[in-house]
């Protein structure tokens, strides 16, 4: 399933600005805490400084799910895999993980962050893609 | 019933007379009922429940009112009903748990004699004809934006994939399998067929269950709930009251709330532990109750999965059991614990939380028919919202203490 369009709010806009140069930024508090994109306080001590640090975009499988593909003339779609993943810095992140058979799936497989527009007015989206399939 | 010496913040804190009880239950034509506005099947389940208890609609002085997915129903309802003077009005939204935590802040509120008798209603009117059930609950149609958009786009589309991560991440934790998960379905599908209210009366098995299409993998067709138009009220008043009108009444002993606020990061439990673990224990610790004493189970089962969890975390069974207590035969009409028994929402009428509380207070009144659970002095009804975000627990009996 390619990504769907999605436009940038107030909230979104820096992690928006990163997603455009291949970045997810998360917020980071003076301690060093790292929490989820959307949190307006430290996930973990409640402060409010916080500022956008790049993640390293590897992550594990928590959970996943799978769509199945569409029908249509041209026969069965292929399915989509989505996935619950924990980043190494902590929070989790919800995305379809590209390319993916459904069977290589297993929890704390590792993953890597990619980035996909559905097309060029609007915002770039991360994606998974599993990080070492063959192994 | 148990009782016990123990001060109890709830209704036993209160004078008998004063203590809540619920007295009407209004349920509109439900399914694919088509041509009325959510706020037309509000106004006539509250008619409905008002007549139901042998009440006036002037004899309302507190209406509670709680919209669905097209967010039909509101405040002015209270106008569509004529109702004037009101002692207490709101419109509340804690998704499936609405319907139970307004039973909740009703019998606060006739308890403490903010009100005397308040309705509490939800309708909602998602089918539309000529378009599919899946379009009724697919989310909106302008440009998304945001963190809520920038999900969907990427590919987390409505509450099936977010349900369906959960239940896999409990098979992977605990080994639950989709044949257990459909056990739970061929059980309420048996009761719905002795409900004459259900939309889904056709016999299913299990290889039914298997067979049907995927919609989110762990999750078969079979495994999530359907899509109804509808409304239902219920009207809360005090024991005094109760007396003297029309149905038996049904006593409103313990509730409870759970939102566990899942910080979804490391270490979470999300998909393994629900806030039934929470607001159930609540419940009962107010009832002065144990699990024990439960004779009937409404939960609330938007997926099969719902269920299971739910079972587990009020302790029918084990965490991790829910399974192999699911599969051993101990639910369905020839169980030995009565869960779901209209056919819960995977086959009866997906009214969100009013689906387990109206089938609640129809057991325990002993007006089940076909699909009466012989004992049945202490219900146990659950609501649960969002992806297993809110909880609301209650504990019904036809006996005053």
């Amino acid at each position: 399933m390619p990504v769907g369009p999605v436009v940038r709010d107030d909230q979104t806009a820096t992690f928006f600005d990163g997603t455009a140069q291949g970045l997810f930024l998360l917020p980071h508090c003076p301690e060093g805490h790292a929490s989820s994109p959307h949190a307006q306080q430290c996930d973990t001590c409640g402060a409010t400084d916080l500022s956008w640090v790049p993640a390293t975009g590897d992550a594990t499988v928590v959970s996943w799910a799978v769509i199945p593909g569409r029908l249509s003339d041209a026969g069965a779609g292929s399915p989509t895999v989505l996935a619950v993943a924990e980043l190494t810095e902590g929070p989790w992140w919800w995305s379809q993980v590209v390319d993916a058979d459904p069977a290589q799936m297993m929890v704390g497989a590792r993953l890597a962050m990619r980035f996909e527009r559905h097309s060029p007015e609007h915002e770039a989206v991360p994606v998974f893609a599993l990080a070492n399939p063959d192994s | 019933m148990t009782t016990t010496s123990a001060a109890h913040a709830g209704p036993r804190s209160f004078a008998a007379g004063r203590r809540p009880v619920v007295v009407g239950l209004g349920i509109t034509d439900l399914g694919k009922v088509y041509g009325r506005t959510a706020a037309q099947f509000a106004g006539d389940a509250v008619r409905l429940a008002a007549a139901d208890a042998g009440l006036r609609l002037s004899d309302i002085d507190g209406l509670l009112v709680s919209a669905g997915v097209t967010n039909g129903v509101d405040l002015s309802l209270q106008r569509h009903l004529g109702l004037s003077d009101l002692n207490l009005l709101s419109e509340m939204q804690a998704f499936g748990s609405t319907a139970g935590q307004m039973v909740q802040y009703a019998s606060m509120a006739v308890a403490t004699g903010t009100a005397e008798v308040v309705a509490c209603v939800f309708a909602d009117n998602p089918l539309k004809e000529n378009r599919g059930a899946g379009a009724a609950y697919g989310g909106a149609a302008q440009m998304p934006s945001g963190w809520m958009g920038l999900l969907g786009a990427s590919g987390i589309l409505g509450a099936n994939p977010m349900y369906a991560l959960a239940a896999r991440r409990h098979m992977n934790a605990y080994g639950t399998t989709s044949e257990q998960l459909g056990h739970i379905a061929v059980a309420q599908r048996e009761w719905a067929q002795l409900n004459p209210l259900a939309q889904m009366r056709t016999p299913m098995t299990l290889e039914d269950h298997q067979a049907s299409r995927i919609i989110a993998d762990p999750f078969h067709l079979f495994d999530c709930c359907l899509v109804s138009n509808g409304g239902i009220a219920v009207i809360v008043t005090t024991a005094e009251r109760a007396g003297h009108l029309a149905q038996p009444a049904v006593h409103v002993h313990g509730w409870g709330q759970s939102h566990p606020g899942y910080f979804l990061r490391r270490s979470d439990d999300f998909g393994l532990v629900s806030g039934a673990v929470q607001s159930g224990p609540a419940a009962f610790n107010m009832a002065a109750l144990a699990i024990e004493d439960v004779d009937v189970v409404e939960l609330y089962d938007c997926y099969t999965f719902t269920a299971l969890i739910s079972l587990e975390d009020y302790g029918f069974c084990e965490k991790g059991e829910g399974g192999p207590f699911a599969a051993s035969g101990v639910l369905g009409p020839n169980g030995k614990l009565p869960v779901n028994t209209g056919g819960g929402q995977l086959s009866s009428y997906y009214l969100w939380g009013m689906t387990p509380l109206s089938e609640g207070i129809i057991q325990a009144r002993g007006h089940g028919g076909e699909r009466q659970a012989p004992d049945h002095d202490v219900v146990l009804v659950s609501g649960n919202g969002g992806v297993l975000d809110h909880h609301a627990t209650l504990i019904l009996s036809p006996n005053p203490t």
